[in-house]
């Protein structure tokens, strides 16, 4: 066979290859669109069963769904269900063994595959979801992986203590991103006292600077002796995260130090002061940022202005020039 | 010099013509298979952003960067209100929206100040990047993250610009009046950055064509099919540039294009450039590669990254007229772009950038379109005058079409596997067809109108015709 020939029965072959492919897959859509309306009728049957035997009563023939449908019903169910009830759906979704196909795919080799048994534990977040979610956490050969985990563990607040989380995901020994932010955040509240003595701890800056931050997150107001310490900090990042943490923490006290804030040498600690202002509403200091309207940095006063439009909107200047659509 | 010596010449320079376009065009399509490869590696292996990130998202909305839509209108008052109010109703913690009436010639700002009850206020322009005076700024009582920018006309190079100059926001995505944004599109896209540790600088995302779809508001109500052929052949265009094209170069941190209609930069990295040049019909592709320079030159760590969900919808032109125009701005656009970074050709010290995808781009927008068609008039010739062996003739036209068609049907392949996004079997059929029969015609067209761009270019016409738009099927 020539070149030109084989260029050409190579063409032609994976030109049909991907129309039966493609055909396939035009069937397959068929075919799904053709058993919808069994499907929709089965997926209600499901539920009603299910929200049946949450509230007590006998159903019968409850073995003839698979445990993909039933796993299926049970994640739509799950949202609308609190308390009593939702705790009752997963023992029974436990004692049904519809997770058993989420469990064993969690062993899968492959990480995506892994990664979306992940959610499905965290959508039913039962006692048995969160065990193999933390031995994912802490045991997974994929960082990746350890990471998803860990946001699931959060958003089921089941966070192991802060410095076994860090720990795990290897943290201190790369750059933070926005969402390991969220990770701390997430610790918070449920471990004030072990947050503040993660500071003692020899942390790089850059972590140092989101626990700081995370401590605004705890509803804790004994931490506010921890951040007055921090306050004047040479790090003037770390200044900065001392004002978002008061921000949030929104104690009356606060009020002084983040007017201090304002007269800050940095422009970033002034910049994040005018922040807090505006998010603890603080209209004392209306004369403060009017004359930061004059600030040497551009932002300073961009912001400034910002916030005395947010304290006073009637008095910035404005000239009607359309009516109410 | 003999008559014979002449007809030999010109018998070996035909089979060289042959043989070069047949390299060029096998070449095109050996990356264009390894690029399909990789793009199916990349969805098959792909993590969604899960639900637990998302939550977390959701809780601390604080950590979602900011983000300016700055959508630069001319001509819009049929529909500028729908538009900025589906863009005012995207999904996101923060975001403010620019519309830069760019000189409009109808009553765009009008529309504008009726319809959001807007007033004049003295914003502050942070970075003067446009060429043209702006006229006015105007805030709205109803939507304090509202800001209209009234403009002298100056092209949308120049209305982006001024809107960049304008925000204020650690991100600016910069679209088309006229793109219909998914209303998770601004969340998806600023996803990437979650995940950043500050060296991602740009981000893209997939568009897909929205002709045959129904509209309501300036939100997508319905996904659907055009009736006409040319924009169902666009539908597989689209699918295969950023669904195999785009994943693949992105996945190898060399992506050389974010579309016009939706695009995520970093603010401060477009000031610092000086934002879009004036300049060029193909403004977005030059942006790209100026910043791929950019940050090389500057020795920075970066990144721009795509996000292969659909984002965003845009309205493609239904008929062949327009169609013109556009294909030749596009390629008008890419040479100029290229001889104005021709350093960057092969200049290992561009690394991957100068060594792969500028020399992609000069194969797929230089030698490509004329090496195809000029190849589909001399094989064909050659072999009736029995220059050369008629089975490379035939492998040519197996290696331009028939694998051509394979490529098409392997996007949609993909798509079909990984996004599902056409609404039903019959559609998805319908596009098949398409997928099929536009290697036989409107493939061959494009490529005429496509060196109509390479005369544009070489006679420097910088003038800018409007796709003919039909409109939207309304619910």
């Amino acid at each position: 066979m020539t070149l030109y020939q084989s260029v050409i029965l190579g063409s032609a072959l994976s030109a049909s290859a991907t129309i039966v492919v493609f055909l396939v897959l035009v069937f397959r859509r068929y075919l799904a669109e053709k058993s919808r309306a069994h499907r929709d009728k089965r997926d209600t049957a499901i539920t009603r069963n299910y929200l049946q035997r949450v509230a007590g009563h006998r159903v019968e023939d409850f073995d003839k769904w698979s445990r993909g449908s039933r796993r299926a019903a049970i994640s739509r169910i799950l949202p609308l269900l609190r308390g009593g009830e939702r705790t009752r759906l997963m023992q029974i979704a436990e004692l049904d063994g519809v997770l058993k196909e989420t469990l064993r795919i969690s062993h899968s080799l492959k990480k995506k595959t892994r990664i979306n048994a992940i959610q499905s534990l965290q959508r039913f977040g039962s006692e048995v979801c969160i065990g193999r979610l933390r031995e994912m956490m802490a045991r997974d050969r994929s960082q990746r992986v350890r990471l998803e985990a860990a946001f699931a563990l959060a958003a089921n607040r089941s966070l192991p203590p802060p410095r076994e989380t860090l720990n795990l995901l290897r943290a201190l020994h790369r750059l933070p991103t926005r969402l390991d932010i969220a990770l701390l955040r997430s610790a918070a509240p449920i471990y004030p006292d072990q947050m503040v003595l993660l500071l003692e701890d020899d942390l790089p800056p850059s972590w140092r600077i989101l626990i700081i931050d995370a401590l605004g997150w705890t509803d804790n107001m004994g931490v506010l002796d921890v951040l007055r310490t921090f306050a004047d900090d040479t790090n003037s990042e770390i200044r900065c995260a001392v004002l978002r943490a008061l921000a949030k923490l929104g104690h009356p006290s606060a009020q002084a130090w983040v007017m201090s804030g304002l007269s800050d040498p940095n422009a970033s600690v002034r910049l994040q002061a005018i922040a807090a202002i505006v998010g603890l509403g603080i209209k004392g200091a209306v004369p403060e940022l009017v004359r930061l309207r004059d600030d040497e940095k551009l932002w300073v006063r961009l912001r400034a202005e910002q916030a005395l439009e947010h304290f006073n909107p009637d008095n910035t200047e404005k000239r009607t020039v359309g009516t109410t659509g | 010099m003999t008559w014979t010596s002449v007809l030999n010449f010109t018998a070996t320079s035909i089979l060289w013509i042959a043989f070069a376009c047949f390299i060029v065009v096998a070449l095109r399509n050996i990356i264009a298979l390894a690029q399909l490869l990789v793009a199916a590696w990349v969805f098959m292996t792909r993590v969604r952003p899960s639900a637990g990130a998302r939550d977390l998202w959701d809780r601390y909305a604080d950590l979602s960067p900011p983000i300016s839509v700055i959508a630069p209108a001319y001509n819009e008052e049929l529909s500028i209100v729908q538009s900025v109010k589906a863009l005012l109703a995207l999904e996101y913690p923060e975001h403010e929206i620019i519309v830069v009436n760019d000189g409009s010639k109808d009553d765009t700002l009008g529309e504008l100040l009726r319809g959001f009850d807007m007033y004049e206020t003295k914003r502050t322009q942070i970075a003067l990047l446009q060429k043209t005076r702006i006229l006015a700024t105007y805030r709205s009582r109803r939507y304090p993250n509202l800001l209209v920018v009234d403009k002298e006309n100056g092209r949308k190079a120049d209305a982006a610009n001024a809107g960049i100059g304008f925000a204020r926001t650690p991100l600016v995505c910069v679209i088309d009046a006229d793109s219909i944004i998914e209303p998770d599109g601004l969340l998806r896209a600023a996803e990437p950055f979650m995940y950043d540790d500050d060296s991602l600088v740009a981000v893209g995302g997939a568009i897909r064509i929205a002709n045959g779809c129904t509209v309501r508001g300036g939100s997508l109500q319905k996904v659907g099919i055009a009736e006409e052929m040319v924009p169902r052949f666009q539908i597989v265009e689209y699918l295969r540039a950023f669904l195999m094209n785009r994943v693949a170069n992105a996945h190898r941190n060399t992506l050389m294009l974010i579309s016009g209609a939706f695009g995520l930069f970093r603010r401060s990295t477009l000031v610092e450039m000086g934002g879009y040049r004036h300049d060029t019909v193909g403004e977005d592709l030059e942006l790209v590669v100026r910043m791929h320079r950019f940050m090389r030159d500057n020795n920075r760590k970066y990144r721009i990254a795509f996000v292969p969900d659909i984002v965003c919808w845009t309205e493609a032109p239904a008929a062949l007229r327009g169609l013109d125009n556009q294909r030749a701005r596009w390629q008008q656009g890419a040479l100029e772009t290229l001889q104005r970074h021709r350093r960057m050709i092969g200049n290992p010290r561009y690394g991957r950038i100068g060594l792969i995808a500028m020399p992609q781009i000069v194969l797929e927008d230089v030698l490509g379109p004329p090496a195809e068609l000029v190849g589909y008039l001399v094989l064909p010739a050659a072999a009736i005058l029995g220059l050369l062996d008629p089975m490379m003739a035939i492998a040519f036209f197996f290696v331009s079409v028939v694998f051509g068609c394979a490529l098409s049907v392997g996007t949609l392949v993909l798509e079909e596997q990984q996004l599902r996004r056409t609404p039903t079997a019959k559609d998805l059929l319908r596009v098949g067809v398409a997928a099929v029969i536009e290697n036989f015609g409107y493939r061959q067209i494009n490529l005429w109108y496509r060196l109509t761009g390479f005369r544009r270019y070489f006679r420097k016409e910088n003038s800018w015709a409007a796709v003919p738009r039909v409109g939207f099927t309304t619910a």
